[in-house]
């Protein structure tokens, strides 16, 4: 049954998405965005390395590969959430949405 | 009397034709050759077209708001320089037909007022009584629908480079809650930076903040593809 689960997984993307964003990261126009928005350089290592670890996964189906691509993923995913809401989030949409108007 | 009080406090006094609350009789000569039918066919590029607007439509359908054309914008006459505005009321999009002339105008306040339908799709946003919830919505919108991109304030004379957006961010935001509650710009100010650090990390439903056409096609790639990130998350 974890052997099935281990052929059915593939990677979060696609590998040449990895690739485009690793280029597109590198960019002039992205680093003048980011030094415009943060001041700084952006930090674009680890696309190329998830490119390469997607690739070993596509070729060797090696489990270090997976593992790496996991975490990153994972650390991605945190990142964005690393902030406190100001609201409290609905568990439906508001029930007004769809009323016709007068 | 009191409608009138309401209505200026809240920045309904922008938007003549919504204040009326009547509906406005419209004959074909006037959809036909009017700014209307110009606001109308610019809505729809941008709907069709914009990276951005796709995205936020497509992640509105997936939150239960799908959005329809006819009934969730309006394109009106405004007062001054406003370019759009949020109807939490009738959950509409007004679009200032005689403030929009150009389509990459009409893509970033279409961008801009559906990231305000998009956080009031997804969260319990108390428009008329938290300004903190304003406030939060404006720097999103600010930050994430391209008004503050290095070229947009090129073209208002403000010229700033390293970390100048967030500076932008911050003055649209005032800016945006002067224009439709009555508070001094020393209280919208501590309001905007109260929120700004959450805020500005909020980056739904983008992922990223989008800093052009480029990018936000990208964003969009990885919101279509978002079943397959997470089953394999």
């Amino acid at each position: 049954m974890e052997q099935l689960a281990e052929r059915a997984w593939r990677p979060h993307r696609a590998c040449e998405d990895y690739l485009s964003e690793f280029r597109h990261c590198r960019g002039f126009r992205n680093h003048f965005h980011h030094y415009y928005t943060y001041g700084t350089a952006p930090s674009c290592q680890q696309w190329k390395e998830d490119y390469h670890n997607c690739r070993k996964w596509e070729s060797h189906k090696l489990t270090e590969a997976k593992d790496a691509l996991q975490k990153s993923e994972r650390r991605r995913l945190e990142e964005q959430k690393n902030f406190t809401p100001v609201w409290k989030l609905r568990q439906a949409p508001p029930g007004d949405w769809h009323r016709p108007l007068d | 009397m009191d409608q009138n009080k309401q209505d200026e406090e809240y920045g309904y006094d922008l938007f003549p034709e919504r204040k009326a609350r009547k509906p406005k009789h419209i004959t074909i000569r006037d959809s036909l050759f009017t700014s209307r039918n110009k606001c109308q066919v610019m809505l729809t590029f941008a709907m069709e077209i914009s990276p951005y607007a796709k995205l936020l439509l497509n992640a509105m359908k997936n939150s239960g708001c799908k959005v329809y054309k006819d009934r969730h914008f309006s394109c009106e006459d405004c007062d001054g320089t406003v370019s759009g505005g949020f109807d939490a009321a009738t959950s509409q999009i007004v679009l200032c037909q005689n403030n929009i002339h150009q389509q990459a105008h009409m893509n970033r306040v279409v961008t801009h007022e559906l990231i305000h339908a998009f956080d009031h799709c997804r969260a319990h946003v108390d428009w008329f009584n938290n300004f903190r919830h304003l406030a939060c919505s404006e720097i999103r919108a600010a930050n994430l629908s391209g008004d503050c991109s290095f070229t947009n304030e090129v073209s208002r004379f403000n010229f700033g480079l390293k970390e100048h957006h967030q500076q932008c961010v911050r003055d649209r935001a005032v800016r945006s809650i002067l224009a439709v509650r009555k508070v001094s710009q020393e209280e919208a100010q501590k309001i905007v930076d109260e929120v700004f650090d959450s805020c500005f990390k909020d980056h739904a439903p983008f992922g990223r903040i989008p800093h052009g056409n480029k990018d936000a096609k990208f964003a969009y790639r990885e919101y279509v593809n978002r079943d397959r990130y997470y089953a394999n998350l």
